[in-house]
């Protein structure tokens, strides 16, 4: 398995360069530059700007360097933030993202799965019935219905928590946030977990192990859940990815300084280096969270190896 | 020198001593003298010299303070300089003070000043911005292309509390200049030891008001009261929080929680609910600016003048004003705006005729120019709510009073500038605020080849006029000058003025020292006090 894990590190390298390398022509051909402001700026001015930050040389030279600095690890100056580097910026960004993410999708795995067995162990009940409602609820809604919808509630009409903003990750901060992550990703993996379930609970080894006269708890917990667990695994991988660098509706409304602020504003701003350097984060990260992914089809699926 | 230039600088003395915002007597204040402040987007840096955005100069401006300083009504007040006058037409002195300290206790001096020029204008710092202030110093523009060494800059310590600054002609407003963030002393000692990251909170030197506390980026930037700052006393805010939330609804949910005592802006369409709701919360003050309709002068279609006045004449500001945008803004019938200095406010002939009157003036010279009814124009705006309401309300007056159909197109805000820039559109939405008050900063809006010029437009006529004020020292003779420049200008309807801006936003009734800023819609942190609440 560790050939596997190394193999599938080692694939990384070109992933990224390819992501890179197409990346950076888009954003080149992109109509509108870093420095276009409302006032045209003098062309002195723009030749200083360029000479700066290399734009003044042939785009294979700008790539090169680019990579060079990639390389060793420097993802270059900011185009629109001169005082920080977008390493300065990422590595702020970057805990704050993987903080209220990671939080939200660890909650969201548990009492989703939780939910999902429950409900699909229950079929057609009362339970069933509220869990599907809450999901359904979840998936339809979208973050910027139910943003508002907390905010109203638990800090509007409930003052007990504030309505958005960030400080040096308070937790009062995040409890909202989280709570709006956490029910999206939840009613998927709710609804996904117990679609599965109840599709494993009437395959034929469920049906020889209930024969085998195997209590119902002992069936569920040793046959039934691992193999009930793979669609669920499928969709956590993209919906943690999503979670931490594009949750941009969540960050804008709570005001959070995470990933997707900067991935939008970086993207409006042209300014390409902030751009590139998160589409490198964010490549890397899809590419370990599907590592982990696929080895936890390994553990779960006996039928899988590597 | 002249009588004219004594009573100018004895003015000048005079305005210098009036120190900050007056608590009015009797006023109570809070125990607790904090504030929190949406700024709106990020600030791009806190380094004077790469300071650009409105969002980053109000917040440099409490961190650094330049030769002068602008207080809540707009006025020019003394900063790091005591006094000033201006020597002959073209040179100034201004004193500077010497009880003023950098946040480590050295003290400010003339040398601080020149040093922070020649690095903001240096071409290896590469400022945004560098061209804007570049033209008030001799050599200044020679500087930033890179044809002069910075050695050259129009500015020289007579001694180390006197600056003499040389600009290549008259420039009556010279004092408002050096208010700006930009012109700031810079802390050579501490940007040489740190490099770029001499901002960063506990790395950072100022000589302004405050000093730099706490900097979370996209979250919010904190300032404290600088116990050197030569002028404390008068400092009453101890702590402002500027938040970096650029969302409207967002914004206007913080301070509805009490998150923040002062909004940036209102949510598009909120201004009439929200005035009803928070009565003696609402402030909207008229600012320097204008909200416009790029015409693209060089367009086959709207080169002929008798097709931009039609265009102008029949687009209703009052139910604009009134009804569409519903914020408080004014109708604008030229390009003078109401409050600016330097030129009278003009206003087109036809402004106050009945509508039916221009809407048959108006087809008449479409048919004039021979422009059929069912003749499309090209709209661009960038994407927002707001601006489509706009281009929707313009579009359907086109249609209903001329005949004439519009494509709307809607732009992503880079893509949109650089169409403007380019002439590649034909009419394009637009809007100018100005920081500096006088009627030369508005009208290089339309003089031929400007960098602001986005109509393509050009009256070598009028230019010659502004060329010619621009070396008067009389203010009345500059004045009369461009005020006629400003109307051969409108004229020629380069663009379509459609409203003055205003700044409406909410603030808690117990943020004391809000003024209108003189339509600058910029604050000082030292001029607000928080009141017993």
């Amino acid at each position: 398995m560790w050939a596997y894990v190394v193999r599938r590190l080692l694939v990384t390298i070109p992933t990224v360069l390819a992501v890179v390398t197409i990346c950076y022509l888009l954003l080149h051909v992109t109509p509108g530059g870093p420095f276009d402001s409302e006032r045209k700026v003098s062309e002195a001015v723009l030749a200083n700007l360029q000479a700066k930050y290399h734009l003044d040389l042939p785009l294979w030279k700008q790539y090169l360097l680019y990579l060079n600095d990639l390389l060793h690890g420097d993802l270059g100056a900011s185009f629109r933030y001169a005082d920080w580097s977008v390493n300065d910026l990422v590595a702020r960004a970057l805990p704050v993202s993987l903080v209220i993410g990671g939080t939200a999708m660890a909650i969201a795995v548990v009492l989703g799965v939780g939910l999902g067995i429950l409900a699909a162990l229950r079929q057609n009940s009362a339970v069933d019935v509220a869990v599907m409602l809450l999901g359904n609820i979840g998936s339809v809604l979208p973050s910027f219905v139910l943003g508002p919808v907390l905010v109203l509630v638990f800090a509007i009409a409930l003052p007990w928590l504030p309505s958005g903003g960030w400080d040096d990750f308070a937790p009062r901060y995040m409890i909202l946030p989280i709570a709006l992550l956490t029910l999206i990703n939840m009613s998927t993996i709710g609804r996904i977990m117990r679609g599965s379930l109840i599709e494993v609970l009437s395959s034929n080894f469920i049906r020889t192990a209930r024969a085998k006269g195997l209590p119902m708890r002992l069936v569920v917990m040793r046959h039934a859940l691992r193999p009930a667990l793979l669609p669920v695994v499928s969709v956590v991988g993209p919906l943690a990815i999503a979670s931490i660098t594009s949750a941009i509706v969540t960050e804008s409304w709570f005001s959070i300084p995470g990933l997707g602020k900067l991935i939008v504003n970086g993207a409006s701003d042209r300014d390409y280096t902030l751009v590139l350097g998160l589409v490198v984060l964010v490549t890397v990260l899809a590419v370990l969270l599907n590592l982990i992914v696929d080895l936890a089809y390994a553990w779960l699926d006996p039928k899988i190896r590597y | 020198m002249s009588l004219r230039i004594v009573l100018a600088s004895l003015l000048a003395i005079a305005t210098a001593f009036a120190g900050a915002a007056a608590i009015p007597p009797g006023t109570v204040l809070s125990p607790r003298q904090e504030m929190v402040r949406n700024n709106g987007a990020e600030p791009e840096s806190l380094d004077p010299a790469h300071t650009e955005t409105v969002n980053a100069t109000e917040i440099g401006r409490d961190l650094f303070e330049g030769l002068t300083s602008t207080d809540h009504q707009g006025n020019v007040v003394a900063g790091v300089a005591e006094s000033w006058k201006q020597v002959d037409a073209t040179t100034w002195v201004f004193r500077l003070r010497r009880n003023a300290v950098w946040s480590n206790g050295q003290p400010v001096t003339a040398d601080d000043f020149l040093y922070g020029w020649r690095r903001y204008l240096d071409p290896k710092t590469a400022s945004l911005s560098a061209t804007i202030y570049a033209i008030y110093f001799v050599n200044g523009m020679d500087i930033v292309a890179g044809r002069k060494p910075l050695a050259d800059l129009g500015a020289k310590a007579l001694d180390p509390y006197t600056l003499e600054v040389k600009t290549p002609g008259p420039v009556p407003f010279l004092p408002g200049v050096m208010a700006a963030a930009q012109l700031a002393p810079q802390p050579r000692a501490t940007i040489e030891k740190f490099g770029k990251d001499w901002t960063r909170p506990g790395n950072i030197v100022g000589n302004g008001a405050y000093v730099l506390k706490d900097w979370q980026v996209n979250s919010k930037v904190i300032v404290e009261k600088n116990p050197r700052y030569w002028d404390a006393a008068n400092v009453q805010l101890t702590r402002v929080t500027f938040l970096c939330v650029e969302d409207s609804s967002a914004d206007l949910k913080l301070y509805q929680s009490g998150e923040e005592d002062f909004m940036e802006t209102l949510p598009p369409g909120a201004y009439a609910a929200l005035k009803a709701q928070y009565p003696n919360e609402m402030r909207n003050d008229l600012l320097l600016g204008i909200r416009v309709y790029s015409l693209n002068n060089k367009d086959p279609l709207l080169k002929d003048v008798r097709v931009r006045k039609a265009l102008s004449m029949v687009i209703d500001r009052e139910v604009l004003a009134g009804r569409i945008t519903a914020d408080g803004q004014v109708p604008l019938y030229g390009l003078a705006v109401k409050g600016l200095a330097g030129a009278q406010p003009t206003r087109y002939d036809w402004a106050d005729w009945p509508m039916d009157k221009r809407v048959a003036e108006a087809r008449r010279l479409l048919a004039e120019a021979g422009v059929k009814p069912g003749t499309h124009l090209k709209f661009v705006y960038n994407n927002s709510d707001y601006h489509r309401k706009m281009a929707i309300f313009a579009a359907s007056e086109w249609k209903t009073k001329l005949g004439l159909e519009t494509d709307i197109d809607s732009l992503e805000f880079k893509v949109l500038i650089r169409k403007r820039h380019d002439g590649d559109f034909q009419i394009a939405r637009n809007g100018w605020v100005f920081n500096v008050n006088d009627a030369t900063i508005l009208l290089n809006l339309a003089e031929c080849d400007s960098d602001f010029n986005d109509d393509h437009s050009c009256n070598r006529a009028a230019d010659a006029l502004i060329a010619q004020a621009k070396l008067l020292d009389d203010p009345a003779r500059r004045e009369a000058l461009l005020s006629q420049a400003a109307r051969m200008m409108a004229e020629d309807y380069p663009m379509i003025p459609l409203l003055q801006y205003t700044a409406p936003r909410l603030v808690k009734p117990w943020v004391g020292g809000y003024g209108d800023s003189g339509g600058t819609d910029r604050y000082r942190s030292k001029d607000f006090y928080i009141l017993k609440h």
